[in-house]
């Protein structure tokens, strides 16, 4: 039953960390939440069941469903980057210079905008996702993993790995490290800063619009206003880790998970939501800048 | 200068709304359909709505009511007990005659207190909280059975039929689906033992955790008051984590959504308490047809806000008039032949006599399965 209960949790925490990297990596650079991130998770999950219905009736999913879903999630990751570039474009751009409240609130507008222009385009009721993954399950020691939920871990894993790698090892991880430092020195070295925040959205929406599909394809079930839920929980994963923190968001993203599934188990379903908060609380109090979090010292 | 234009347009606008109301006010009667138009279960608001407007198309084409036209008002509470609340002030203000709705227990006792304050009379066509009802207003009905029936009619089933000697009960902590689970906890005998009670959250989308929790527990089957959303889910992830005891829940899940949802192969075998099949039933057959004809398939609730519409009709015909009190009279001496057989209202407002039997679900449809 442990070992059930974890990997329960594992696979819901995966998702947490990879949606929780988007919100770090923008307050590295820019000490702004972006509380429209948890939006792009939500039409990550509905591109996903859009481009997975077009393959479907364009019979690609019938004989090919493999390549048809690594197609949409493709496909998904890219149109939703796409909203990440523009909305950093038009709404958090031009307030760059303004006092730090005005992007945070042109953030949830968008966040409300978003919402709302899915609702009306796709309809308020809920959206199911084509169940194609037929329902092998793998077990061992009495525990049991259905292949999507071991497709998400790795998968996880596999985006969380290539991030980490991005960062410490290119140079343009390297120019995004240098603008999280000092956003003034780093243009005065020939860093074209507006272009690394650009990069930044990109991969941020793109790894939430992944998230977004796999969670879709995992519950089989999607509305407008999943976003939320998903964006506060992810948000408390990137606080927990320490914000501005990128191992420290997939740190807090597992250990999130993990919580939340243990403590459903072991002591009460009903504050399922609950313990989430009340771990966040604890850290706040004890340590505020969060289980990994030293970005205050790097910042002179 | 400026500002005189714009105070005489306003003006004119106002005025010209007051007109408007007034001069609709004396030559049709409104009732209300108040529901879930939007949100997770806007089907079942929909379903409302289609059902109402056949009744007052039927009376309209016959000449309305006391001699007026009917016009049918949407009120929308989106599930939520606030905006229940305020749709059912709206709806007060805007005059109408009677209410057919709401859906969801949570939504009606909150909006009752509004509608009876207004004296106003309201039927129901889907709420089961015993609560409803209990607590002497006067204008309130419903058409449906009540969840102390429909949890002990699922009791006496595990009992009597299934034979079951351990059960899990879940609910998502709403006034409905937690009042269900607790009739249907309350109507076991001491032969059968409970092996887990807890509650999940409405609008989650992850239930294994507690799933896992109740498969250690080796029930032989699982009770689950609450509606198809979390129901459908519940089931998919069930059969997931390798845990096959069946399912049990009430008149919330049976919506083909929740086999959508579920996946037909997981779905196959829930049991559910709800009324009987209209398509067995004669009086229901023309009902069936025109809708048929009009919306297309038949939602779980279409027919009852159909009959729910209708007795307000009637009553309101009977009364002579479109005035709350009278009407609500009128409603409680009522003997009333509906599309689902006959009806007649007991003191505190329910219907005489339990309707609910147990379907079950099979090759992805609902069938009828066992009579108490």
């Amino acid at each position: 039953m442990l070992l059930q209960q974890l990997i329960n949790g594992l696979t819901v925490g995966c998702v947490y960390a990879v949606i929780a990297l988007g919100y770090t990596m923008v307050y590295g650079i820019l000490e702004f939440i972006n509380f429209a991130h948890g939006e792009i998770y939500m039409l990550g999950a509905y591109f996903g069941i859009i481009f997975l219905a077009l393959f479907t009736s364009s019979g690609l999913a019938a004989s090919n469903f493999p390549l048809a879903f690594a197609l949409t999630v493709l496909l998904t990751i890219l149109f939703c980057s796409a909203y990440g570039f523009t909305i950093e474009k038009i709404a958090y751009r031009p307030l760059r210079k303004a006092p730090r409240l005005s992007p945070l609130i042109s953030a949830i507008g968008i966040s409300i905008f978003l919402q709302n222009y899915v609702m009306i385009t796709q309809g308020a009721t809920d959206k199911v996702f084509p169940q194609k993954f037929g329902d092998a399950s793998f077990n061992f020691l009495g525990a049991s993993a259905t292949s999507l939920q071991l497709i998400i871990i790795f998968a996880s894993g596999l985006m969380m790995l290539g991030l980490h790698l991005f960062i410490r090892k290119t140079r343009t991880g390297k120019a995004m490290r240098a603008t999280a430092q000092d956003m003034t020195m780093a243009s005065l070295v020939g860093i074209n800063v507006d272009r690394i925040i650009s990069v930044t959205f990109i991969i941020g929406a793109g790894l939430a619009a992944a998230a977004g599909v796999m969670v879709a394809a995992y519950y089989g079930l999607v509305n407008y206003s999943i976003g939320y839920v998903a964006g506060i929980k992810a948000f408390t994963a990137a606080v927990l880790g320490g914000i501005g923190n990128i191992p420290g968001a997939m740190l807090g993203g597992v250990v999130l998970g993990l919580i939340e599934s243990l403590g459903s188990a072991y002591v009460s379903a009903e504050y399922k939501d609950v313990y989430a908060f009340i771990i966040l609380l604890i850290i706040l109090l004890i340590k505020p800048s969060g289980l990994l979090g030293t970005s205050v010292e790097e910042k002179v | 200068m400026k500002k005189g234009v714009l105070f005489s347009v306003c003006f004119f606008v106002i005025a010209a709304f007051l007109v408007g109301c007034g001069a609709k006010k004396d030559d049709t009667i409104k009732v209300a359909v108040a529901g879930p138009m939007t949100g997770s279960i806007a089907k079942m608001g929909s379903d409302f709505k289609n059902g109402a407007t056949i009744a007052v198309e039927e009376w309209n084409a016959k000449g309305g009511v006391l001699g007026k036209k009917i016009e049918i008002v949407i009120g929308d509470d989106a599930s939520d007990p606030k905006q229940a609340v305020a749709v059912a002030n709206k709806l007060v203000n805007g005059g109408m005659a009677g209410i057919v709705g709401h859906f969801n227990s949570s939504c009606s006792i909150p909006a009752s207190e509004v509608y009876n304050r207004a004296g106003i009379p309201m039927i129901t066509p889907a709420s089961t909280n015993p609560q409803l009802t209990d607590r002497g207003l006067k204008g309130v009905f419903r058409i449906c059975g009540r969840d102390d029936q429909q949890g002990k009619v699922g009791a006496e089933f595990v009992k009597g039929k299934l034979n079951s000697k351990k059960v899990a009960v879940i609910h998502d902590k709403t006034t409905y689906g937690q009042g269900l689970a607790d009739e249907f906890k309350k109507n076991l005998s001491a032969a059968t033992e409970v092996v887990y009670y807890g509650g999940v959250t409405i609008g989650d989308k992850d239930f294994k955790s507690v799933l896992t929790s109740v498969k250690e527990k080796k029930p032989e089957i699982i009770y689950f008051g609450g509606v198809f959303p979390e129901a459908g889910l519940m089931v998919k992830q069930a059969r997931e984590i390798g845990l096959s005891s069946p399912f049990m829940s009430g008149d919330g899940t049976i919506d083909p959504k929740f086999i959508e949802i579920a996946g037909e192969k997981a779905a196959e075998g829930t049991y559910l308490s709800f009324s009987p099949d209209p398509k067995n039933i004669p009086a229901a057959q023309a009902f069936i047809e025109k809708y048929k004809a009009k919306f297309g398939e038949l939602g779980p609730y279409s027919i009852y806000a159909y009959d729910a519409m209708n007795a307000l009709l009637t009553g309101i015909k009977e009364a002579g008039s479109a005035d709350g009190k009278p009407v609500t009279d009128k409603l409680h001496a009522l003997e009333f032949s509906g599309a689902l057989g006959k009806y007649r209202f007991t003191e505190k407002g329910d219907i005489a006599g339990s309707p609910y039997v147990i379907w079950i679900t099979k090759n992805g449809k609902f069938e009828e399965h066992w009579k108490p």
